[in-house]
């Protein structure tokens, strides 16, 4: 009985060490979070004096962590503005311009040359994205061809503000399907039912050298983001909130992007949709994109 | 029958225990049964808590480097986590197989026995919450999930459903467990209004599982391969595989490990069972390969994918021909009559099933929803180490609840553990 | 009733929004710039600066003291100066646009004369579907505002990005594909 007594404390303490060592990292991580990170709540529910303190901290945070002064604002949604995107593919030529400013301004990961954009080519007289490519590495415009970006559409009845448990992502009222870095829980539920690929996961923290980080930051769209959130293309609110226009918009060397408000009638997006043969992609699904796709004649 | 105090020279009975304390005594002798057994439970247990640290220790190198120590990508966003989430939601519904018979159909072998699908369902439960919390970014921020101090999606989030079927089946199933076991320990006879109505419940609580996590890769309309209304009944098919299966497994090795005294009705009951589902599910795998095949086009390319390999990737095909030809295996063994009197034939049988079901299920349902991907690129997928070490611990956690909540529930519902400061009560009659 | 209170005041309650921004009404309408191209008052040299960038004659340096007396007939005659221009502008020739002995101007159809920075106009003259698309902003690369309220743009001249002596884009080098986690590339890089 004894031994047996003997035995079992020895298994124990044995068993307790185990548990420290193995669950060191663990230790280690727990150890690495903040209690104000852990514990904030959601966008929609900060005070104002709650979100500037915030706002200071983050810019705090990137100095220490990157060296760079970086500004970060929290600008809401206009009244009186809708946004729509138009993009012709007559004068796409597949330069992947776009998705290179899209990477520069929203300051993403360098390792793996993320962009919320990916650009397809198409063969000429077919819609059928399997036989679309996204690899090709040869002359732009290749003869045949015709090019297809995809970015977010910013859905109207987006499929990844459905199912997102937590509210982390919601459409506001400019038409702009954002999310809350700091309430998403890292399910990627919404990066599972976005049909257009839309949707990325920082599965590591982004690496950016400190002299290419864009200093002019939003809070809910190109600051830097934490390992472990979904992120989206936000067509840029940081700029266009502020009546800029996105950042692939003005990468575009032929002017295939149309951008603007929805409820200008004298808007350039709405002579778009009002004189060319727009269409959406996956129409059928019922997702009502905001963004649109035209051939010239 | 004269009061005992009116016989002369016998002491006044003991004042009856109070209940608090007598609950905690139950529940230090069942920490004490928890941790004894022969050398065999402890080298079984020991192996069980290497590998769950070492599962643990994988989990932790995850948390502090991020995800890109997987092998998901931006193509295949959930890979064996969430494979092995939906095989595990698929046990625990299956536990539920035993319930029916037991206190739907009356069937008394089945009776003696039905705690063992329940603990089961509990383990299972523990292993789905296990490989959710694996396949968060930020398991920290689980509290967001909790209705009222988070921000609860429900009704529209098919999770936030997930969320509450499962917390409600392990908390329906811990407390018909625990009740049942608290009263067979106590000696009382269970009051029906406390068990039997969460008993029925918990029947259509299984269902309702399985039928939402269905549900959760069902209702993506940008996902054609999981965009079918036969998910849902196949999950079930193969949940009333992968439970009996297991089931009929876990039943053999209490009844060589001794403890309980039961006749080979519940087996042969389950085995029934399992000779409909095998072919049910096969049935279903044909009616989805017919949909996708004939017809041709984009709808069907994941399943060309999955099947046949595409755009010269293939390194799911050996996966999905090795689990049907396991199906159809096992449905032949089933089927024979000599399983229905060689156990070994039998256990075969529902190996061959089990297995079958989970690569059915795991790689050969999650990962090709994801292949080709939504603008059909064809990324493939393979599992790191790290993801198959947290993968083992999760199981290996499992397993050791299971194995603790078996030792604890067996030695009492068989009687060997009770309160003797108690006489047992006499049932009605 | 209590949940549902609760739950209105948890679930309603929104912190209050600042005033979004949006210029005072009679603001300024942001002008709209038309980018004036080097090209079209200058021409790269082979020599290059300090910097790398190809050192630029203004036309009048030479065109002042040479003055040409008739137009080539075809890209072969140019001997002298101008040799290897290519052109590939349709059924055009030299003197479509062109005007002998003033290097600053360009003629319409009709003769007139504008200035060589108003080479648009000619242009718009043919080109009507791509004017038209230009002027609503469905053509041509612009950096700026979408909101001219709020501010003015400018957009590109049509031989920003169209030489007027080969109009067609010519094919160049895309930026790098993507390199995303879980694309193997042939090279092994990752």
């Amino acid at each position: 009985m004894k031994r047996r007594v003997a035995l079992k404390v020895v298994g124990a303490t044995l068993g307790a060490g185990a548990v420290a060592y193995a669950g060191a990292p663990v230790a280690e991580w727990a150890a690495g979070l903040s209690l104000d990170d852990t514990l904030r709540q959601h966008y929609k529910v900060l005070t104002e004096d709650e979100l500037a303190q915030i706002l200071r901290r983050h810019e705090d945070e990137t100095k220490k962590l990157h060296g760079v002064d970086v500004h970060i604002e929290d600008i809401p949604a206009q009244d009186g503005v809708s946004f729509g995107y138009a993009l012709n593919l007559s004068a796409c030529i597949g330069c992947r311009k776009c998705a290179e400013a899209c990477h520069q301004e929203n300051n993403h990961d360098r390792r793996t040359n993320n962009s919320y954009i990916r650009v397809l080519e198409m063969e000429q007289g077919s819609f059928d994205m399997e036989r679309g490519n996204v690899d090709y590495d040869h002359a732009v415009p290749a003869p045949g061809k015709y090019y297809m970006p995809v970015q977010c559409h910013q859905c109207d009845d987006a499929p990844c503000v459905k199912v997102c448990p937590v509210e982390a992502t919601w459409k506001e009222k400019d038409g702009i399907v954002v999310v809350d870095y700091n309430w998403c829980i890292g399910c990627r539920y919404c990066e599972a039912a976005c049909p257009y690929h839309a949707r990325r996961f920082n599965w590591q923290p982004p690496e950016i050298p400190a002299e290419e980080i864009n200093p002019q930051q939003g809070y809910l769209s190109n600051r830097i983001r934490p390992q472990g959130v979904v992120e989206k293309c936000t067509f840029c609110l940081h700029r266009t909130r502020r009546g800029l226009l996105p950042a692939c918009l003005e990468a575009c060397p032929t002017g295939a992007r149309v951008f603007g408000n929805l409820l200008d009638p004298k808007s350039e997006i709405r002579w778009v949709l009002e004189h060319k043969r727009v269409y959406v992609l996956k129409e059928e699904l019922g997702t009502r994109p905001r963004f649109f796709y035209f051939f010239d004649e | 029958m004269a009061a005992p105090a009116e016989i002369v020279g016998l002491p006044e009975p003991p004042p009856p225990p109070q209940p608090v304390l007598t609950y905690l005594r139950f529940l230090r002798r069942a920490i004490v049964l928890a941790f004894s057994g022969t050398w065999r439970f402890y080298a079984w247990m020991t192996v069980l808590t290497a590998i769950a640290l070492v599962g643990l220790n994988a989990w932790g190198h995850q948390l502090l480097h991020g995800m890109q120590v997987t092998g998901m990508s931006d193509h295949v966003s959930w890979g064996l986590y969430i494979a092995n989430f939906t095989f595990a939601v698929g046990l625990a519904a299956g536990a539920a197989m035993m319930v029916i018979p037991a206190y739907l159909y009356k069937d008394h072998d089945m009776h003696d026995v039905v705690i063992i699908g329940e603990l089961l369902a509990i383990a299972a439960i523990v292993v789905c919450l296990g490989f959710i919390v694996a396949d968060m970014g930020r398991p920290e921020r689980m509290w967001h999930v909790v209705p009222g101090i988070g921000r609860f999606h429900w009704p529209v989030s098919m999770l936030t459903w997930d969320v509450l079927v499962l917390n409600g089946y392990l908390l329906l199933n811990l407390h018909i467990a625990g009740y049942l076991m608290y009263m067979r320990y106590l000696g009382k006879v269970p009051r029906r209004r406390w068990y039997l109505p969460f008993v029925f419940v918990s029947v259509f609580w299984a269902i309702s599982i399985h039928t939402v996590t269905a549900f959760l890769y069902q209702g993506l309309g940008g996902r054609p391969f999981w965009n079918s209304a036969l998910l849902a009944p196949r999950f079930l098919a193969t949940a009333f595989i992968s439970g009996p299966a297991f089931v009929i497994v876990l039943l053999e090795v209490v009844r060589w490990r001794g403890g309980l005294k039961f006749s080979d009705g519940p087996t042969q009951l389950l085995a029934r069972i399992m000779r409909i589902t095998v072919l049910l599910n096969l049935f279903m795998l044909g009616s989805e390969l017919f949909t996708a095949l004939y017809s041709g086009g984009a709808h069907g390319s994941a399943v060309r994918y999955l099947f046949f390999g595409s755009h010269g990737k293939h390194a799911l095909v050996p996966y999905i021909w090795t689990a049907v030809g396991l199906n159809i295996a096992s449905a032949i063994l089933l089927h024979l009559p000599r399983s229905r009197t060689h156990k070994r034939w039998l256990l075969a049988a529902c190996s061959c099933a089990f297995l079958g079901v989970y690569l059915e299920k795991g790689m050969g349902l999650i990962i090709p929803g994801f292949v080709p991907s939504t603008l059909h690129e064809v990324v493939e997928y393979t599992p790191t180490i790290t993801e198959w070490k947290i993968t083992a611990g999760i199981w290996a956690l499992g397993l050791l609840v299971l194995t603790v909540a078996l030792n604890v529930g067996l030695a009492v519902w068989s009687g060997r553990v009770r309160d003797s400061t108690r006489p047992p009560e006499r049932a009605a009659a | 009733m209590r949940f549902l209170l609760v739950a209105f005041v948890v679930l309603g309650c929104q912190r209050d929004r600042r005033e979004p921004v949006r210029p005072p009404p009679g603001a300024p309408i942001g002008t709209v710039e038309i980018h004036q191209p080097e090209r079209l008052t200058s021409i790269a040299t082979t020599e290059v600066d300090a910097l790398g960038r190809p050192i630029r004659v203004a036309c009048v340096t030479c065109h002042s003291l040479r003055k040409p007396t008739r137009l080539p007939s075809s890209t072969a005659e140019l001997d002298e100066f101008h040799q290897g221009l290519k052109f590939a502008h349709g059924t055009m020739s030299c003197g479509s646009c062109h005007v002998v002995g003033d290097q600053r101007s360009l003629r319409r159809a009709d003769g007139s004369l504008v200035d060589m920075r108003d080479a648009i106009v000619l242009c718009r003259q043919c080109h009507g579907p791509q004017a038209r698309d230009y002027d609503h902003g469905a053509h041509g690369g612009m950096a700026g505002h979408w909101d001219l309220s709020v501010g003015g743009r400018t957009r590109n001249h049509c031989v920003d990005c169209h030489d007027p002596h080969v109009p067609a884009f010519q094919p160049s080098l895309p930026v790098l594909p993507p390199r995303d986690l879980g694309i193997a590339r042939p090279t092994g890089a990752q």
